[in-house]
């Protein structure tokens, strides 16, 4: 999986996630002929409008109309062309679901739906546009990756993967503020590659592959996995954990949730026996549940935690004070590692030595 | 402009077979939209026996015209349709339902050559086929796509969402049909839904109304022909169709929109087919109704 | 706070004398001095007024010059295998009991040859004899300053020092040492491994949580050990073990690897000594 993007990491910290993908976008516009990209009036939000500029006659703005959005887009792909859609992951999950799962998904097109201002990621707007269920209602559409990059670096990464992988794909990105994690290019040429089980640090971001979780950093006590933008979190989290308690946390960037890293949580299970799942999504059915699918079929036994929305509409707020107040920050990503650590998974209590 | 006569008799002898075997399919599958694919068989003969550039030995065939049957649950009419030009072995319309067909009630663009799109969800059809038309731009290709919705079909807000979208961007490659045959499930469509002033609505989302008598071949004609030749408005046929058309004891009966014969009712409706293509070619030659 | 004189007889009396048990399996003299035998073996000490030291009741009690209790460890033997249990038995056929701490643990450091008081002598001569045996070897082998001549030798007695020495660290949790207790209380769930590369039977590890320890043979299955201390050959284990090699160039060259944080490295290498000097 190569072919790196050509802005820097200085670049992506100016940009935001928005606009680093509308320019992932744009570069592969300007490679292949066979990207087209549609907007239901949110070209500006969405920065899809970008390509819109560059582009003019390979751009579809259907007007605030997200079904017919989805289902010309269904017919573009029918004709060889590679259509990017993009609109608020709400109204691609599920104002527009019909035609999602039945023009796109049942017809395994070449669509990538760029799902923006996902979770809470648009939290003074309110629930009418928030989105804590497309993960649990996407993954369960056959034929379609879903994929929740955790910053902007990652997602144009996406991008570029979705565009070579056949089939539909969902990637679900936020508003387009996100913390940086990955570096936009390797700074060192040395970090490049990733060993197994070393920590992958932020130029391991590179080597992004559809269905591989990016170890960025490695621990034996207990393992968070995390997507999106709770990616971040989770690893200061860590640091900070490894910092003041002196615990060994593994984190791993699952950005892809279908197909999901199933030898990544195998490992996490056998080598950790602790694993917290962190989302900015509903607890229900999203990475926690696709998480827990796998962990639960290892037939170990583990200590397990679910971080995410409490099965409730939010409040109204801004993006990083809705993820405080619901324990998904770095502090509840913390408190939560602390409480699984006072507690036990193994049922043995005898303390005697072995003679 | 009317047809030659021998050009109308070949399209009238095409839709007499294609409705006996739409019948035989349904008696094979067991039940099916009976209603629905005899008020769209003419729509479908004209469109592939004299309109549509297609080859059945070659489904993907680049340049090719794409048919959308956006009432997408009438594929008892559309597949024989296709079975019949070649584009897959009739005798898979024997298996029509069975477990692990290939066919079924609404036809699976991944799994019957042929078909461009796998409808059933109404309202989806007008979409693709706008994002298909608008591919062809893209690509710089001149093909054409005709998409067909039932009128009932026209409730859904998606339809007219296309229906916008497609003035807007002037896709006069898209060339949209309405079986107008007046029934759906729960009755006739203007005590369910009124739809009327139908026309006035389309030409209201900017495109160009041509109405047309569904079951007259000289009348198809010249609407396909002049939704061919928009130039700067899509057209809209809107075809003026009576649902079983062909099967008298089904006609216009809203209640046959989907249903089955057993074998004697099986007999009656062909022999009613045979009348009414003798009534049909009767007026094909010229003598009066 | 227990004396020095408790830690070193509690790692005597429940580290080191259950490697006998071991012995029995493994080393063919002993093996074959126990085989066919049958029945209770006990090693006891009662510590004389004062030997132990106050453990956290109020200084106004310690002129309670009551004598403490019998402590020990029995072994059944049944056919010539040894079962080992970490208290006193009923009523043993073969016992070795030390008068005073000072007594068991100049005996067990090998600094003083004065025997203990012997019972069942007449009744189980064999077994006494068989004791004695495992007991020499038991003493030979940890006392060894050179590494032993055959692979086999060498292979165990590296299992015994792992053995010796998890067993030991917890021990010293057990028996409240201030540096290992204050280590053991404050840490989560974590496993700290002894392993030569190739080798899982030779294996040992302690597991920790919030006060609590326990030592155990073998390989932890069931997460990846916190810390493990890994050699890269059984020669190279008994390089360190017999301190003949420096640990730093062991590193360097890695014939020893510490497989996590170095910090922990250090520490249990800390209590690996603790233990070898109590033991000593």
């Amino acid at each position: 999986m190569s072919g790196g993007l050509t802005f820097t990491m200085l670049d992506a910290a100016k940009m935001s996630t928005a606009e680093v993908y509308g320019a992932a976008l744009c570069e592969l516009g300007a490679e292949h002929r066979d990207v087209v990209a549609l907007s239901a009036d949110l070209a500006k939000s969405t920065k899809i409008g970008t390509f819109g500029e560059k582009f003019p006659d390979r751009f579809f703005n259907v007007g605030i109309a997200e079904q017919n959005m989805f289902g010309v887009a269904a017919g573009l792909a029918k004709t060889g062309l590679v259509p990017f859609v993009s609109t608020f992951a709400i109204f691609t999950s599920m104002r527009g679901l019909d035609q999602v799962h039945t023009d796109i998904c049942y017809q395994n097109l070449n669509v990538k739906m760029i799902a923006t201002h996902a979770g809470l990621s648009f939290g003074q707007a309110g629930s009418t546009h928030h989105c804590t269920e497309d993960i649990a209602i996407m993954r369960s559409m056959a034929n379609l990756t879903v994929i929740a990059p955790a910053d902007g670096a990652s997602t144009g990464r996406a991008v570029r993967a979705a565009y070579e992988r056949k089939g539909p794909v969902y990637i679900r990105i936020n508003r387009g503020f996100d913390q940086i994690v990955y570096d936009g290019e390797a700074s060192d040429g040395a970090a490049a590659g990733s060993a197994a089980g070393s920590d992958g640090g932020p130029a391991a971001g590179k080597n992004f592959e559809i269905g591989k979780a990016i170890q960025l950093k490695d621990g034996t006590d207990l393992t968070i996995i995390a997507c999106g933008s709770c990616v971040w979190r989770a690893l200061e989290a860590a640091r900070m954990l490894e910092k003041t308690d002196g615990l060994s946390v593994r984190v791993l960037d699952m950005h892809t949730i279908k197909p999901i890293d199933k030898e990544a949580i195998d490992r996490a299970i056998k080598e950790t026996r602790r694993v917290i799942t962190v989302e900015d999504h509903n607890v229900i059915g999203g990475l926690g549940g696709a998480v827990a699918e796998v962990a639960a079929e290892t037939g170990k036994s583990f200590s397990f935690a679910r971080l995410g929305i409490p099965d409730c509409f939010s409040l109204i707020g801004q993006h990083e004070d809705l993820l405080a107040h619901y324990g998904i920050d770095e502090n509840g990503i913390a408190a939560a590692v602390r409480e699984m650590m006072g507690k036990d998974f193994e049922a043995d209590e005898n303390w005697d030595d072995e003679v | 402009m009317s047809l030659a006569i021998e050009e109308k008799s070949r399209l009238e002898k095409k839709a007499h077979e294609l409705r006996l075997l739409s019948l035989d399919t349904v008696g094979w599958a067991g039940s099916g939209h009976i209603g629905g694919a005899m008020s769209a068989m003419d729509i479908m003969t004209i469109l592939y026996h004299k309109y549509m550039k297609i080859d059945p030995s070659d489904p993907a065939k680049t340049g090719r015209d794409r048919f959308i049957l956006s009432k997408g649950h009438v594929g008892v009419g559309y597949a024989p349709v296709l079975a019949n030009l070649g584009y897959f072995d009739p005798e898979l319309l024997k298996e029509y339902n069975h477990t692990g067909s290939p066919l079924g009630m609404h036809l699976d663009s991944l799994k019957v050559p042929g078909v461009e799109a796998s409808t059933g969800s109404l309202g989806h059809g007008l979409s693709l086929g706008l994002g298909m038309a608008l591919g062809a731009r893209v690509k710089g290709e001149s093909w054409r796509v005709f998409v067909l919705l039932g009128d009932g079909e026209c409730d859904e807000g998606s339809v007219w969402e296309a229906a916008m979208a497609a003035a807007h961007f002037k896709a006069v490659n898209l060339v949209t049909i309405v079986d107008r045959n007046r029934c759906m499930i729960d009755g006739p469509t203007e005590e369910v839904m009124a739809l009327e002033p139908f026309a006035d609505k389309w030409r209201a989302f900017g495109f160009e109304v041509v109405e047309a008598d569904g079951h007259d071949f000289d009348s198809l004609s010249a609407a396909v022909e002049r939704a061919l030749a928009a130039k700067d408005k899509p057209v809209v046929i809107i075809a003026d169709t009576v649902k079983g058309a062909g099967i008298d004891f089904i006609e216009n009966d809203y209640k046959w929109h989907y249903g089955s014969f057993d074998a004697e009712k099986a007999a009656k409706a062909k022999e009613s087919l045979a009348r009414y293509h003798e009534r049909r070619i009767g007026t094909a030659k010229g003598e009066a109704r | 706070m227990a004396t020095d004189a408790e830690y070193a007889s509690s790692i005597f009396l429940y580290s080191a004398l259950p490697l006998l048990k071991t012995l029995a399996e493994e080393k063919a003299a002993v093996r074959n001095a126990f085989a066919g035998k049958n029945g209770t073996i006990q090693v006891s000490v009662r510590p004389k007024p004062g030997e132990t030291g106050e453990t956290g009741e109020p200084e106004g009690q310690s002129s309670e010059k009551t004598a403490p209790e019998k402590i020990g460890t029995h072994f059944m033997v049944k056919d010539g295998k040894l079962s080992c249990f970490t208290r006193l038995a009923g009523s043993p056929d073969i016992e070795l009991e030390f008068p005073s701490l000072k007594a068991f643990n100049g005996f067990f450091a090998g600094k003083s040859m004065k025997l203990p008081r012997i019972r069942g002598a007449l009744k189980a001569p064999g077994l006494l004899v068989a004791t004695f045996t495992g007991l020499l070897a038991m003493s030979a082998a940890l006392g060894a300053k050179e590494a032993p001549k055959t692979a086999e030798e060498r292979a165990l007695l590296v299992k015994l020092f792992f053995y010796l020495l998890s067993s030991g660290i917890s021990r010293l949790n057990k028996t409240g040492h201030p540096a290992v207790s204050k280590w053991a209380s404050v840490s989560p769930d974590r496993v700290y491994a002894f392993s030569v590369d190739g080798r899982p039977d030779l294996g040992a590890y302690i597991r920790v949580k919030a006060g609590n320890t326990r030592a155990a043979r073998g390989v932890y299955e069931r997460s990846k050990p916190f810390f493990t201390m890994s050699f890269d050959s059984v020669d190279s284990a008994l390089g360190i073990l017999l301190e003949k090699d420096d640990m730093i160039e062991a590193t360097v060259s890695r014939r020893i690897s510490m497989l996590g944080a170095p910090e922990y490295g250090a520490m249990l290498g800390e209590y690996m000594k603790l233990v070898g000097a109590y033991a000593k």
